[in-house]
């Protein structure tokens, strides 16, 4: 125990007095946590959690038109323009405008529109009304107007799901005028249908009296849904939190820095193996065992620096620069279980390149990349929830994925020691793994005696 | 060993020693037996591809020979490897220290892999950068050391615990005449207490240091005995330089 914790010691001084290396622990996932969670903020805000401009172009200037502009300014999601520097804005204008990014939509209601909007209306209930006789049949056959349109251009920059949201409350907002409208002529037509059909059925009963007693429709209709969609989030145990940028980068950039450590830890090993060091010290009365552990008990408490590190970045640093504050769930021992798990399964890693790597070169380069594709795959850079279907089921090869999903279980659905112990199992056992093929290969090497 | 930790008679034997490298064609060391006795300079001289550091790296249990044996003080070295470590020192021919620490740092840690703590190992690290004439420079970093200073730390860092063998790779190579000078002066001091296994090309050197010298070639050895007696075999060297170029040839090793 003592001569681990010498090797413990020896390591520790060799790192705090690596300039490099310590840059590359700590400064890099630092930068990284900070930069990709502002930026990836400022997108997202843009992406939806600031309100849309949309250039609003009523060239009906009637009752469609108004109607329009008062339920889209209802809508929290968008600002309606209808003037630039106090100009009325030129339909051309509005598509070069939206063409350029400027704008994200603009919406034309052309001329005529309340005029054919109504005429369509009152045909449609018409139609209803008079569906059995064969009057209105001739009339089906007849050639219809063309229903009137509303135009919406979009910029062709603008993400797949805002263009979605956008026309479909543009589409909920035409339909809730159109059925109003609907509703409107319904209640005019209804009652002259309902008293010429009982003017026929009593014939010379009929008189001003009976008149009276056929019912009226109201125009006002009461505006208290009928079906009320209640948004919830699905969640185990704990309350769930909405997952934001700061819930996915800073434990993402964590377990990529605690990654990042393959470099330097290779790179000790590699040294030492060329410097001769390797040879000295199995001369000595010290174990492969116990000299690989003085290594991996010491990188594993670089990695938990480096996550308290981020962590309280994520908690105090993020809020200032306007992100949310970082929660870390209720569970720390889960937090420190899956620390440990990810300090342990890159020092394995970091072991097992240090031992098959022939120099420093080839380590730091095969290291850093292949944490970096690991890191891709395993939701670092983006979630992999938007993954294409193949590059998901890739994804769980990466240890960094096991990191993040148990993170997330923490920090998100409010997991437990109990929640995060698969993922954090198949971390250890990725540790073991990559430990016993390395003292393999370097048992097979055939130059050491290990023992 | 006794027990007052003192070797009595012959300090190491190797018997029939043999190693082959996987995938070579011929033995790196081909029936190698030696008896060193305590307190002996045993110097072992060859060319290139002699087989000098592997038959150091089998002795000192670096490396797993093919067949033959090993004994360390009555220590079985191939058995039982953990125990005679512990009474072996090693200097390799590579500055095997840690650039980034300092020297008392470097001391300390391969100290304490030994055993010793607190105040003994602190005692121990002064003692033995003063040995090396490096008291002065205990605190610096082994990176701002000059290249004569370093082969001394290195030195000092295989005595820290006192050996009862110590191997010396190669230990004055690339240093200038006066730090050459004061190794082999105070490895001169050393014999009462320790026997070194020494691999040199400097003749000279071990003509004045070694108290008996093997030549091999071909992981054999050719030539055996104090460098008095080599001299004398061959009347026509004036020197052991000579007479190494006489018995291994002149052709040039890789």
């Amino acid at each position: 125990m003592l001569k681990i914790w010498s090797c413990v010691r020896k390591e520790l001084l060799l790192l705090f007095r690596d300039r490099a290396g310590l840059l590359v622990i700590f400064l890099m996932p630092v930068v990284l946590v900070i930069i990709v969670t502002l930026v990836q903020e400022n997108v997202l805000k843009s992406m939806g959690e600031t309100k849309i401009q949309v250039l609003f172009l009523d060239r009906d200037l009637s009752e469609v038109g108004r109607q329009m502009e008062e339920t889209v300014r209802k809508s929290d999601a968008v600002i309606i323009v209808k003037e630039i520097a106090g100009k009325q804005i030129d339909v051309e204008w509005a598509k070069l405008a939206v063409a350029k990014g400027n704008f994200q939509c603009a919406v034309v209601i052309p001329e005529g529109t309340t005029k054919a909007f109504k005429k369509k209306a009152r045909e449609a209930v018409e139609n209803s009304l008079s569906a059995s006789s064969a009057k209105a049949r001739v009339r089906k056959e007849r050639p219809r107007d063309e229903a009137p349109r509303f135009l919406i251009y979009f910029d062709p920059a603008l993400s797949e799901t805002l263009r979605l949201g956008l026309a479909s409350l543009f589409e909920k907002v035409s339909m809730d005028i159109e059925m109003k409208e609907k509703m409107r002529v319904f209640s005019e037509v209804l009652p002259v249908h309902l008293t010429a059909a009982a003017k026929k059925a009593m014939g010379p009963l009929w008189s001003e009296e009976t008149r009276k007693m056929v019912p009226s429709a109201r125009i006002e209709w009461d505006n208290t849904p009928i079906i009320v969609v209640e948004e919830k989030t699905a969640q185990y145990g704990a309350p769930v939190l909405r997952p934001n940028t700061v819930q996915q980068n800073v434990p993402a950039w964590t377990l990529f820095g605690m990654f990042f450590i393959v470099v330097p830890l290779a790179g000790s090993l590699i040294r030492e193996r060329q410097t001769g060091m390797l040879t000295r010290l199995f001369v000595m009365p010290l174990s492969y065992l116990a000299m690989i552990s003085g290594k991996i008990v010491s990188f594993v408490i670089i990695c938990m620096v480096q996550f308290a590190l981020i962590m309280a970045i994520g908690r105090f640093v993020l809020p200032i620069f306007g992100a949310p504050v970082l929660n870390v769930g209720s569970s720390p021992a889960a937090l420190v279980l899956i620390a440990v798990s990810a300090g342990l399964a890159a020092s394995g890693y970091g072991i097992l390149l240090g031992t098959v790597a022939r120099t420093y070169e080839q380590a730091s380069m095969f290291g850093a990349v292949s944490v970096v594709i690991c890191a891709a795959l395993g939701g670092i850079m983006v979630p992999v929830y938007v993954m294409p279907k193949v590059m998901q089921s890739i994804s769980i090869l990466s240890p960094l994925s096991w990191g993040l999903r148990a993170f997330q279980e923490v920090f998100v659905r409010g997991g437990t020691v109990r929640s995060v112990l698969p993922d954090t199992l198949l971390m250890l056992l990725f540790f073991v793994t990559t430990t016993l093929i390395a003292w393999f290969y370097m048992s097979q090497r055939g130059r050491t005696r290990i023992q | 060993m006794n027990e007052a930790g003192i070797c009595r008679g012959e300090t190491l034997i190797t018997d029939h020693l043999v190693k082959v490298y996987r995938g070579a064609g011929r033995p790196a060391l081909n029936e190698l037996t030696l008896s060193i006795g305590e307190g002996q300079i045993f110097g072992l001289l060859g060319p290139n591809g002699a087989g000098k550091t592997t038959a150091i790296s089998v002795m000192n249990t670096f490396l797993k020979p093919t067949s033959g044996s090993v004994t360390i003080c009555g220590i079985d070295a191939v058995k039982y490897p953990r125990h005679a470590k512990k009474l072996i020192g090693y200097v390799p021919q590579d500055i095997a220290l840690y650039p980034d620490l300092s020297v008392r740092e470097n001391l300390g840690f391969f100290g304490r892999i030994y055993g010793l703590r607190g105040k003994e190992l602190e005692q121990r690290i002064v003692e033995c950068a003063e040995f090396v004439g490096l008291e002065g420079n205990l605190d610096q970093r082994v990176f701002t050391l000059s290249g004569g200073m370093k082969r001394r730390a290195n030195l000092a860092a295989g005595l820290i615990h006192e050996p009862k063998v110590l191997f010396l790779d190669e230990p004055t190579v690339g240093i200038d005449p006066q730090s050459r000078n004061l190794i082999l002066e105070r490895l001169a001091t050393l014999k009462d207490k320790t026997t070194m296994v020494y691999t040199t090309h400097y003749m000279r050197e071990a003509e004045l240091l070694c108290s008996h010298v093997v030549i091999m070639d071909t992981g054999e050895i050719i030539a055996e005995g104090t460098p008095e007696d080599l001299l004398s075999r061959d009347p026509s060297s004036t020197n052991l330089e000579e007479l190494f170029i006489t018995l291994t040839g002149k052709q040039l090793r890789d």
